[in-house]
C-alpha cells in the first residue's frame, strides 16, 4: 500500500474508533469533531468532507446494528414513527438517525476545510 | 522584468465558509436543541442513548440487580403475560420492590400522573397545559397531599411503605439514567425525571379521586334551572329517580328521615352568569380531571347460591382505557402483606384483588362529594368575604408554574372556609370537595389486604373518605358483603344540587355515619350487586346526591339483578358471561312498547324491514345485530324528538350530551322518558313549545321515521346490512395522546346501557379490569385491556388486548404456581 494510501486509511480507522467510542459512551456529537479533526489535518477538501461523512454514519450505524442484532428494531422503529407521525413508516426513523450522524461528520470536516481554506497560507 | 502576478481575490473560499458556517449552524441547532415538533435530534435519536434504548427496554430477560435500600434479597418472576410476582423478606422491601417494578414499566406513566395533581404539565409540554396547571394548583390535589403526608405519624405503615416505594421508584430512576435506558417520551420531550417523592404517590390517588368524583353537576343544575325554569327543572332532574330501579341496600334503615329537600328555588341573574362561566370553564379542561359519570359493575354471589359451593366474585371497574392501562398486575408477598390483584402504578399496594380468605373490587358510588359555594363580597372589604356573620379574609397560596418554551405562570389561589375559589373572574365561587379532604385511603388498603374477614374489611373502610366506593366482598367462608364506604357530607339547609350561598348557613356540617351509609352483609337473597346505581330506596334518611345528575340510571344494575336473582345456583362462568352481557335493560323494556305504537301505522318498505328487524330481537347489543342499531337510533330520536324543541325554545346553554363533563343530561332525561312511555304518555313534555298537542306514541312515531331514514342516508343500503359494528367501534388511547399508539377503533358489542359497558362513539371508556373468584374452587382470574408495559416496541404493550376483546379471563396465579409456568423470567434484586 502507497504511504499516503495507508495513512489515510490509519485516519479514516482512527476517526471512526474515535467516532464510534463518543457515540458508545453517550457522546452522540462526537462524529462532528471528528469531522473537523479530518478538515483540519486532511487538507484537501475533497478527501476530507468524504472521510467525515462516512465516519459520521458508521458511528451511527454500528451502534444502531448492534441493537438490531441483539433486540430487533423494528417494532422501537414503526413506534417511533407513529410518534413523530409517520404513521407505520418505520423506515423513516432509521433513516433519519442515520442521516443525522452523517450531517455531524459531514459538517464538521466541511467547516473546518473552510476555516482551513481562509486561514492557511495559500500555495503560490 | 516580470510583473508580479496580481493577487485573485479570495471570494470562493469566503462563500464556501459562509455556505459551511450556514449548514453547520442548521445542523448543530436541530441536533441539540427542538424545532417545532421535532425534538433536538442529537440526543433523541442517537443509537446508544436516545429513543432507540427503547428496543433493550422492551426485553426482559432473568436479571441480578442490586438496589439502594434493599435490607434482604426479594424475587421478582414475571409470567410470560408479564404479570408481576414479588416476593420479599420484609415488608419494607416489598414495598420498596414494587416501586422498582412499577417505575422499570411505567415510570412516564406515573411522571405525568404527578405532574396532573401537582400542576406541573406545562413545564414539559408547554403553554397547552396551563390551563390544565391552574386549574389543578387552584383545586389543590398537592395541598392535599402534603396535609396527607404530614399528618401521616411516624408510627404509620403506610408511611414506611410510602417512604420505601419511593425509594425503589428513585433506584429505577437512578439505574435508567446511568444505563441511558430512561422511558424514550423522556428522550423525546428532552427531559429528566425528577425523584420520586411520597408525596407524589398521594398525588396519583388524588388524580383518581378527581377523575372518579369530582364534579361539575351543581353548576349544572343551575344553569338548568335558570334556562328551563324550576318547574321542569325539578320535574326533569329530580332527587330520586323516576324509574324503577334496583338497589342493593332495601333497607330497613336505622333512622327516620331528616328534613325533607326542598323545592328547587329560582337562581339570581348573577348567580346564573357565575355558574354559566365556571361550567364553561370546567368544561374546556381535558378529559379525565372532572368525572364524567360513573360506569363499573360489581357484585357477589353467596356460598349457598354457588355451584362451587364457596362464594363467588365478579368486579370490573369501568374507567377510561388508555395505552399504558390505568392498572398494573402483580402478587405482592411479604411476612405481613400479601394480595394479588391490580395496583395503580405509582401507589404501593393492591386496590383490587384477593389475599389468602378475602377479595374484593370497587365500583363508585356516585354520591354527591362536590358543593359550590357563592362567597358573599364587597367593594368596602377587598379580600374578604362574607361568613358565619362577619366578614373573613381569604387565605391565600400563591404557585409558580414553569412553563417550557416560555415565561413561568404564576396564580394566586384564594382559599374561603368551603375551599378553593375557582372562578377566574365576577362572582366568587368556592368548591367545597371531599376529595380535598386528607384520607389516608393508603392505610386502608394495607389493611384490607391484611384482613381476614368481614369485620376486619368493614373496619378497615371506616377510614375511607375520599371517592366514595362501593367495595363488594367475597370470602373462603361463603360470606359476601357491600359497603359503600367513603364520606356523605350533610347540608346544614339548603339545596345541595345547586350552588349555595357561602355565608354560613348552607355548610356541610358533617356526613352520615358510618354505620348507617349503605351497606349489606350476606343478605336473604345471597346476591350483591353495585353498578353506579342509587344504592337504597326513596325511604333512606339522608340525602346523597339526585337521581338524575351524580347516580347511573340503572339499567346496568337492574340487568346484573336480573340474571343473579333467576332460579338455580351460579359459576364462576355465568359471572364471566354476565360482565360480558350485552342486553340492554333498557330495550327490553321499551322495544316492546314502540312495537305495539307502530303496529297498525302505515310504514315505508325500509320502516317495515326496521320493524321486522327489531320483532324477536333478544336485546342484545351484539355487533352483528342489525335491531341494536335500529334501536339506539330510534332512542336517540325519541330523545331529540321529546327534548330537543324545549332546549331551542328556551335557549339552554347545557348540551344535553355533552362529553367532557358530568353531565351526560340525556341520561337522566331518558330516565325520565322511560317512566313517561310506561306510565305517563300524556305527560306535558311531549308536547314542547312549537310541536302542538302530542303524547308519547306520536313522538315514538316521528322518532322510528326520522331513525330509519338518518340510518339509511348514513349507512344505505337495506336495513339489513345496518349491523351494530358499523357504527359503534371501541378504542383504546395512548396516553399521551399520540394517535398511532392507540389501538382501534375496532367493532365492538355493547352500549352505555349494558353490563358489558361500551358508550360513545367510539368508545373510550369500559371495563378496565375485570376480575372472577370462585373461593369455592379457589379459582382467580383476570385481565385488563392493554399489557404491563408503556413502551410501545415492547410485547407486553398489547398483549393482553385479544383476551379481553374476547371476554376471556387469564389465571391469576400465586407466585408458587408462576414459578413453574412456561416462558416465566426470574429478576433476583440483591442489596
Amino acid at each position: 500500500m502507497e504511504p499516503a494510501a495507508l495513512r489515510i486509511a490509519v485516519l479514516v480507522l482512527t476517526g471512526v474508533i474515535v467516532a464510534l467510542l463518543g457515540v458508545l459512551l453517550g457522546a452522540w456529537w462526537t462524529p462532528f469533531f471528528v469531522g473537523a479533526a479530518f478538515g483540519l489535518i486532511i487538507r484537501r477538501p475533497a478527501v476530507a468532507i468524504p472521510l467525515g461523512t462516512v465516519s459520521g454514519l458508521l458511528a451511527w450505524l454500528f451502534p444502531l446494528a448492534g441493537a438490531q442484532l441483539r433486540y430487533g428494531l423494528g417494532p422501537t422503529s414503526v413506534s417511533l414513527a407513529e410518534i413523530m407521525g409517520f404513521d407505520h413508516q418505520g423506515t423513516l426513523p432509521v433513516v433519519l438517525t442515520l442521516l443525522v450522524g452523517t450531517l455531524l461528520g459531514l459538517t464538521g470536516a466541511w467547516l473546518a476545510c473552510a476555516v482551513g481554506m481562509i486561514v492557511r497560507p495559500q500555495p503560490r | 522584468m516580470a510583473s508580479a502576478p496580481k493577487r485573485r481575490p479570495r471570494i470562493r473560499p469566503i462563500i464556501n465558509l459562509v455556505a459551511a458556517i450556514l449548514v453547520t449552524g442548521m445542523v448543530l441547532f436541530v441536533a441539540f436543541f427542538p424545532a417545532g415538533p421535532l425534538p433536538a435530534l442529537g440526543p433523541a435519536f442517537n443509537p446508544t442513548s436516545g429513543a432507540w434504548t427503547m428496543a433493550a427496554d422492551a426485553q426482559v430477560g432473568d436479571q441480578t440487580l442490586r438496589l439502594q435500600g434493599l435490607q434482604q434479597p426479594v424475587s421478582v418472576l414475571f409470567e410470560s403475560n408479564g404479570t408481576a410476582h414479588i416476593t420479599a423478606q420484609t415488608d419494607h422491601d416489598l414495598f420498596l420492590a414494587t416501586g422498582y417494578v412499577h417505575a422499570r414499566f411505567r415510570l412516564f406513566q406515573m411522571d405525568l400522573m404527578r405532574r396532573q395533581g401537582e400542576g406541573r404539565l406545562s413545564e414539559i409540554v408547554g403553554k397547552a397545559a396551563l390551563d390544565t396547571d391552574r386549574f389543578e394548583l387552584q383545586l389543590g390535589l398537592l395541598r392535599t397531599a402534603q396535609t396527607e403526608w404530614s399528618q401521616l405519624s411516624t408510627s404509620d405503615a403506610s408511611r414506611d411503605a410510602l417512604i420505601a416505594y419511593a425509594q425503589g421508584v428513585n433506584d429505577r430512576i437512578g439505574e435508567a439514567e446511568s444505563a441511558h435506558q430512561l422511558d424514550a417520551m423522556f428522550t423525546l420531550l428532552g427531559y429528566r425525571p425528577q425523584p420520586w417523592s411520597p408525596i407524589d404517590s398521594l398525588l396519583v390517588k388524588g388524580d383518581m379521586t378527581q377523575t372518579l368524583n369530582f364534579t361539575d353537576t351543581p353548576l349544572v343544575m343551575a344553569l338548568l334551572n335558570k334556562s328551563l325554569g324550576t318547574d321542569l327543572t325539578s320535574e326533569w332532574f329530580p332527587v330520586q329517580p323516576p324509574n324503577l330501579q334496583a338497589p342493593y341496600d332495601p333497607g330497613p334503615y336505622a333512622k327516620a328521615s331528616t328534613a325533607p329537600i326542598e323545592t328547587v328555588t329560582q337562581l339570581t341573574d348573577a348567580e346564573a352568569q357565575s355558574a354559566e362561566a365556571l361550567y364553561q370553564r370546567l368544561a374546556a379542561l381535558p378529559p379525565g380531571l372532572i368525572s364524567q359519570g360513573g360506569a363499573s359493575n360489581n357484585w357477589a354471589v353467596a356460598g349457598a347460591k354457588s355451584v362451587s359451593g364457596g362464594a363467588l366474585l365478579a368486579g370490573d371497574p369501568h374507567l377510561h382505557l388508555t395505552l399504558p392501562a390505568i392498572w398494573f398486575q402483580l402478587t405482592m408477598d411479604s411476612p405481613g402483606y400479601h394480595a394479588a390483584g391490580v395496583s395503580i402504578p405509582g401507589t404501593p399496594v393492591v386496590l383490587i384483588g384477593h389475599n389468602e380468605h378475602i377479595a374484593w373490587s370497587l365500583t363508585d358510588a356516585q354520591n354527591q362529594q362536590t358543593f359550590f359555594y357563592n362567597e358573599k363580597e364587597d367593594n368596602a372589604h377587598p379580600g374578604m368575604y362574607f361568613w358565619n356573620g362577619a366578614w373573613q379574609k381569604y387565605r391565600t397560596v400563591g404557585y409558580d408554574i414553569p412553563v417550557h418554551g416560555g415565561q413561568a405562570a404564576h396564580v394566586d389561589v384564594r382559599l374561603s372556609v368551603h375551599g378553593p375559589v375557582i372562578t377566574e373572574r365576577g362572582q366568587a365561587t368556592s368548591v367545597w370537595w371531599a376529595g380535598n379532604l386528607p384520607s389516608q385511603d393508603l392505610g386502608v388498603l394495607l389493611r384490607i389486604g391484611q384482613a381476614a374477614n368481614y369485620q376486619q374489611f368493614r373496619d378497615a373502610l371506616r377510614d375511607w373518605h375520599s371517592p366514595t366506593h362501593n367495595f363488594v366482598y367475597a370470602d373462603d367462608k361463603g360470606n359476601i358483603g357491600l359497603i359503600s364506604a367513603g364520606y356523605y357530607p350533610l347540608v346544614a339547609h339548603g339545596q345541595p344540587w345547586l350552588p349555595m350561598p357561602g355565608t354560613g348557613e348552607n355548610d356541610v356540617t358533617g356526613t352520615i355515619p358510618y354505620d348507617q351509609i349503605p351497606q349489606v352483609y350476606n343478605p336473604p337473597d345471597n346476591i350483591i350487586w353495585s353498578a353506579n346505581q342509587r344504592q337504597v330506596k326513596a325511604s333512606y334518611p339522608y340525602y346523597i346526591g339526585t337521581a338524575s345528575n351524580f347516580f347511573d340510571p340503572g339499567y346496568r344494575a337492574d340487568e346484573i339483578h336480573r340474571v343473579l336473582s333467576r332460579p338455580g345456583k351460579l359459576s364462576a362462568s355465568d359471572m364471566m358471561a354476565l360482565q360480558t352481557d350485552t342486553r340492554d335493560f333498557l330495550a327490553s323494556e321499551m322495544v316492546p312498547v314502540l312495537l305495539q305504537t307502530l303496529a297498525g301505522t302505515q310504514l315505508s318498505a325500509k320502516e317495515s324491514a326496521a320493524v321486522a328487524q327489531l320483532r324477536g330481537w333478544d336485546y342484545r347489543m351484539d355487533a352483528d345485530s342489525v335491531a341494536a342499531t335500529i334501536w339506539n337510533a330510534f332512542w336517540s330520536a325519541y330523545l331529540d324528538e321529546t327534548f330537543s324543541p324545549w332546549w331551542k325554545s328556551r335557549a339552554v346553554p347545557v348540551g344535553r350530551e355533552e362529553e367532557g363533563n358530568s353531565n351526560k343530561l340525556d341520561d337522566a332525561l331518558g330516565q325520565d322518558l322511560e317512566t313517561w312511555t310506561l306510565h305517563d304518555p300524556a305527560n306535558r313534555a311531549f308536547s314542547a313549545p312549537g310541536v302542538g298537542s302530542r303524547t308519547a306514541p306520536d313522538a315514538q312515531k316521528a322518532a322510528f321515521q326520522k331513525a330509519v331514514a338518518q340510518l339509511a342516508q348514513k349507512l344505505g343500503g337495506a336495513p339489513s346490512s345496518w349491523s351494530w359494528g358499523r357504527v359503534h367501534a371501541r378504542q383504546l388511547e395512548n396516553l399521551a395522546h399520540i394517535t398511532g399508539l392507540n389501538y382501534g377503533p375496532r367493532q365492538d358489542r355493547g352500549d352505555a346501557n349494558t353490563p358489558l359497558a361500551a358508550g360513545g362513539f367510539p368508545s373510550t371508556h369500559g371495563p378496565s379490569w375485570r376480575m372472577v373468584v370462585d373461593w369455592g374452587a379457589r379459582s382467580f382470574q383476570g385481565v385488563y385491556p392493554g399489557g404491563q408495559s408503556e413502551n410501545p416496541a415492547s410485547p407486553w404493550y398489547t398483549n393482553r388486548v385479544d383476551t379481553w376483546w374476547s371476554g376471556l379471563l387469564d389465571p391469576m396465579l400465586s407466585a408458587d404456581a408462576a414459578a413453574s409456568a412456561a416462558g416465566v423470567k426470574k429478576w433476583s434484586l440483591r442489596p
